[in-house]
C-alpha cells in the first residue's frame, strides 16, 4: 500500500484532486482484497472526505496521514456496535425469572443464509462451544429440503454426543437432534423443536435452516414465516469470506425479506442480529467480504469460522483484519 | 451470467460511445471506466480488468495509428467497440475443446472443487444428463469427510434413479472410488462420476488426496465445479487445483441467483479451461448447457454490438 501514498509528496493543504488518483489506487487495492466494489467506493469516499483540507507536512506524514484514515474507517467498520457475547446473552435468558405457572423457554438461534455457506457445519461449531460452556443444546433439523441435510446433523450430534467436556467420557444428554424428516414445513418443526426444548429442560436450541438464493421469494417467504412465527433470540446470517460483491445482495435482502415479513405479521420488527463468516481459512488475506458484510448491516461479526472441525470457530480480531485489508 | 449482463450495459456504454462527436481519448476512457466497473462489481479479477483495459487503449491506439479510422468517425467508434469486444470474448473464451463421453467406453468424471461450492448436486445433475442421453451411468461418493455425505448421495441418486456407490465404514476415499469405479466399468456403465469432498489449497493434504483420488481413477475428464458467488479467491484456488487436479472443465453452480459468476470468469481465463455446464437450481434439471461461442454469437446479437463479427 505504500507505494499508492508515494504519490503524494511536499507540505501542504490536501485537495481532492491530490486525493483522487491515491483514493483510486485505494479503491483498487481494497478490492483486490475482496471488499465489494460498492462499498470499497464508499469506504474511499469517506477517507477522501475525512483528508480534505487537513494539512501535511511532506511525504512522511501524508503517507501516515492516509493510512491512518483508511485504517480508521475500516476499524470503525468492523468494530460492533453491539454485544457479541452471546453466552452473556444466553445467561441473561435463562436466569430471567418466570412466572411459577409457566415454564422457561430456551434460548434459540436461527442460522441462515445462501447454498452451501457452512450453515450446518457452523452451527454444530457453536453447539460444541456452547457445549463446552455447560450449556443443554437441541438441534432442530429444519432443513426438510437438501439430501442428507438430517444425516448430516445427526452425525455432527453423534459426534457432539461422545466427545467429552469437563473430565466427563462424553457428552450425553447435553445435546440431541430434534427432526421430524424431509418434506415438512420447516416453521411448524422449529416451534415444536422450541417447545421440546422447554419441556425437556434444554437450555439453546439450534435452528438450522435450507439454504436458499436470497432472491428466490417462496423460499425467502418461508424463511421470514419460520422467523416471524419462533421469534428467535438472535439471528444469525451465516456468508462465506469467498463471496464477492453478492455479499452486498445477500444481507440487503435476507435482512429486507425478513423485517418485511415480520413487520407485516403484526410481530416485532427482526432482522439480522449478526452475522458468521466462514471459510476463513480459505481466503489467505483477501478478508474483504467481513468489511463488506458489517459495512452492509451494521451488525457485528459474532463468529469466524476457519476450517471443519467443531473447534474451528473464532472471535472475530478487528485489528488482524485491518492489518490483513492494509497489508500489500 | 457477467457477459450477458455486461452485454446490456456494454450496450448502453457503446450507444454514449455513439451519440460522441469525436471519438477521442476522454471518450475512450469514459467508456472504459463503465465497462470496468461493470466487471468489477460483477467479480472478475482486479488485475484481469486492469489488463483488459490496458490492452484496449494499446489496440486502439495501435489500430488508429496504423490508419484503420481512415478518417470517418464511425470507423473509429468500429475500432473501440471490437476492441473492447474481443477482450471480452477473450475473458470466456479459452479456445479449448472439453471432452465429449464417447459411447461404449466407460468414461470417468471426476467432480472437485472447494467445499460447498455444488459438487455433490452436480454429481447427480451430471448423471441424469448423461442418463437422459442414452448413457448409463452412475455415482461414486468417494467423500468419507463431510457428515452426511454418502446419505444425501444416496438419497439424491435414488430420487434421480441413477446408480450410486459407496460406504458408510470405509474411511479411504481413495479406496471407495477405486472400488467404486471398478465395479461400474465391470458392469459396463457408460458415464462413472466421482463426487469427492471440499477442499482448498492452504491444506496441502488435502489436495494431496485428490491427487491420489485422481491417479487411483484416471478421471477422463476432471470437472471443477465453482460457486457463482466467488469473489477475488477465485483465481488463486482455481489455478491451485489446476495445477494438482489437472481439470478440463468448469461447471459454475448456483446461476439461478442474483451472481453474475465474474469470479468463476476469472478462473477461465486463470486456467484457460472452458465452461461446459451452468447449475441453475437445486432440483436435478436444473442445469444449462454451455459452450463459449454459441453464448457469445448470442451476445452479439444484441443490438448495437451487432455488426462487430464483420471486422
Ligand atoms: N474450509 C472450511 N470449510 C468449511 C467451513 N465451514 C464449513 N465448511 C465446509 O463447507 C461445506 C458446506 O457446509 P454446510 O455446513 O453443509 O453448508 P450449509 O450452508 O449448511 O449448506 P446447505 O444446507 O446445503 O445450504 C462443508 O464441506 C463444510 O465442511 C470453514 O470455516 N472452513
Ligand atoms: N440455488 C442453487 N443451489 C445449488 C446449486 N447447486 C448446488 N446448490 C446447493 O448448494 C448447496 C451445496 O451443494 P453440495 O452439492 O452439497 O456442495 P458440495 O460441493 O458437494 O459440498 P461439499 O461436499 O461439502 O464440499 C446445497 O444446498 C445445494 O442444494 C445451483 O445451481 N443453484
Ligand atoms: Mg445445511
Ligand atoms: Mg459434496
Amino acid at each position: 500500500l505504500g507505494s499508492i501514498f508515494s504519490r503524494l509528496t511536499g507540505s501542504k493543504v490536501l485537495t481532492e484532486e491530490d486525493l483522487k488518483p491515491v483514493l483510486e489506487a485505494m479503491k483498487q487495492h481494497l478490492m483486490k482484497k475482496n471488499v465489494a466494489k460498492e462499498i470499497a467506493d464508499k469506504v474511499c469516499d469517506d477517507v477522501g472526505q475525512s483528508l480534505v483540507g487537513k494539512k501535511v507536512g511532506g511525504f512522511q506524514s501524508t503517507t501516515s496521514a492516509v493510512r491512518q484514515a483508511l485504517s480508521n474507517s475500516i476499524t470503525r467498520i468492523l468494530t460492533p456496535k453491539t454485544s457479541t457475547d452471546l453466552l452473556l446473552s444466553i445467561r441473561t435468558k435463562l436466569s430471567t425469572p418466570v412466572a411459577a405457572s409457566q415454564k422457561r423457554l430456551p434460548y434459540s438461534i436461527t442460522f441462515v443464509g445462501v447454498n452451501g455457506v457452512g450453515k450446518s457445519t457452523n452451527l454444530s461449531k457453536v453447539c460444541f462451544w456452547l457445549i463446552q460452556n455447560g450449556f443443554r443444546v437441541l438441534i432442530a433439523a429444519c432443513d426438510t429440503f437438501r439430501s442428507g441435510a438430517v444425516e448430516q446433523l445427526r452425525v455432527h450430534v453423534r459426534n457432539l454426543g461422545m466427545l467429552g467436556v469437563d473430565g466427563a467420557t462424553n457428552s450425553k444428554g447435553r445435546v440431541e437432534l430434534y427432526e421430524r424428516g424431509y418434506g415438512k414445513d420447516a416453521a411448524g418443526i422449529a416451534r415444536e423443536a422450541i417447545a421440546y426444548g422447554r419441556d425437556n429442560d434444554f437450555d439453546v436450541v439450534l435452528i438450522d435452516t435450507a439454504g436458499r438464493m436470497q432472491d428466490n421469494e417462496p423460499l425467502m417467504r418461508a424463511l421470514a414465516k419460520l422467523v416471524a412465527t419462533n421469534n428467535p433470540d438472535k439471528i444469525i446470517f451465516v456468508g462465506e469470506a469467498l463471496v464477492g460483491n453478492e455479499a452486498v445482495d445477500q444481507l440487503t435482502k435476507f435482512d429486507r425479506a425478513l423485517r418485511d415479513f415480520s413487520a407485516a405479521s403484526g410481530g416485532q420488527e427482526r432482522g439480522i442480529d449478526g452475522m458468521l463468516v466462514t471459510k476463513w481459512d480459505t481466503v489467505d488475506d483477501k478478508v474483504g467480504a467481513a468489511l463488506s458484510m458489517t459495512y452492509v448491516t451494521g451488525q457485528p461479526i459474532i463468529f469466524v469460522g476457519c476450517g471443519q472441525t467443531y473447534t474451528d470457530l473464532r472471535q472475530l480480531r478487528v485489528a488482524n483484519v485491518v492489518q490483513a485489508i492494509l497489508s500489500d | 451470467m457477467v457477459l450477458a449482463d455486461l452485454g446490456r450495459k456494454l450496450n448502453a456504454a457503446l450507444s454514449s460511445l455513439n451519440r460522441a462527436p469525436v471519438v477521442d481519448e476522454k471518450v475512450l476512457d469514459a467508456l472504459l471506466k463503465e465497462v470496468c466497473a461493470a466487471l468489477l462489481e460483477s467479480d472478475v479479477n482486479v488485475k484481469l480488468v486492469a489488463q483488459l483495459r490496458q490492452k484496449v487503449k494499446t489496440k486502439v491506439k495501435a489500430a488508429l495509428e496504423g490508419g484503420a479510422d481512415k478518417g470517418k468517425e464511425q470507423n473509429r467508434r468500429n475500432v473501440v467497440q471490437k476492441a473492447i469486444f474481443d477482450e471480452l470474448v477473450g475473458l470466456v473464451d479459452p479456445g479449448v475443446e472439453p471432452y465429449k463421453p464417447k459411447k461404449g467406453h466407460p468414461n470417468v468424471i471426476m467432480a472437485v472443487g472447494l467445499q460447498g461450492n455444488g459438487k455433490t448436486t452436480t454429481c447427480t445433475k451430471l448423471a441424469v444428463y448423461y442418463q437422459k442421453r442414452g448413457f448409463k451411468s452412475a455415482i461414486v461418493c468417494a467423500d468419507t469427510f463431510r457428515a452426511g455425505a454418502f446419505d444425501q448421495t444416496r438419497q439424491s441418486a435414488t430420487k434421480a434413479k441413477v446408480a450410486y456407490f459407496g460406504s458408510y465404514t470405509e474411511t479411504d476415499p481413495v479406496t471407495i472410488a477405486a472400488q467404486g469405479v471398478a465395479k461400474f466399468k465391470k458392469e459396463r456403465f457408460d458415464v462413472i462420476i466421482v463426487d469427492t469432498s471440499g477442499r482448498h489449497k492452504q491444506e496441502s493434504e488435502l489436495f494431496r488426496e485428490m491427487v491420489q483420488i485422481g491417479e487411483a481413477v484416471q478421471p477422463d475428464m476432471t470437472v471443477m465445479v465453482l460457486d457463482a458467488s466467488i469473489g477475488q479467491a477465485a483465481e488463486a484456488q482455481a489455478r491451485a487445483f489446476k495445477e494438482s487436479a489437472n481439470f478440463g472443465a468448469i461447471i459454475v453452480t448456483k446461476m439461478d441467483g442474483h451472481a453474475k459468476g465474474g469470479g468463476a470468469i476469472s478462473a477461465v481465463a486463470a486456467t484457460q479451461t472452458p465452461i461446459i455446464f451452468l447449475g441453475v437450481g437445486e432440483h436435478l434439471h436444473d442445469l444449462d448447457k454451455f459452450s463459449p461461442q454459441p453464448f457469445i454469437s448470442k451476445l452479439l446479437g444484441l443490438g448495437d454490438v451487432q455488426g462487430l463479427v464483420e471486422h
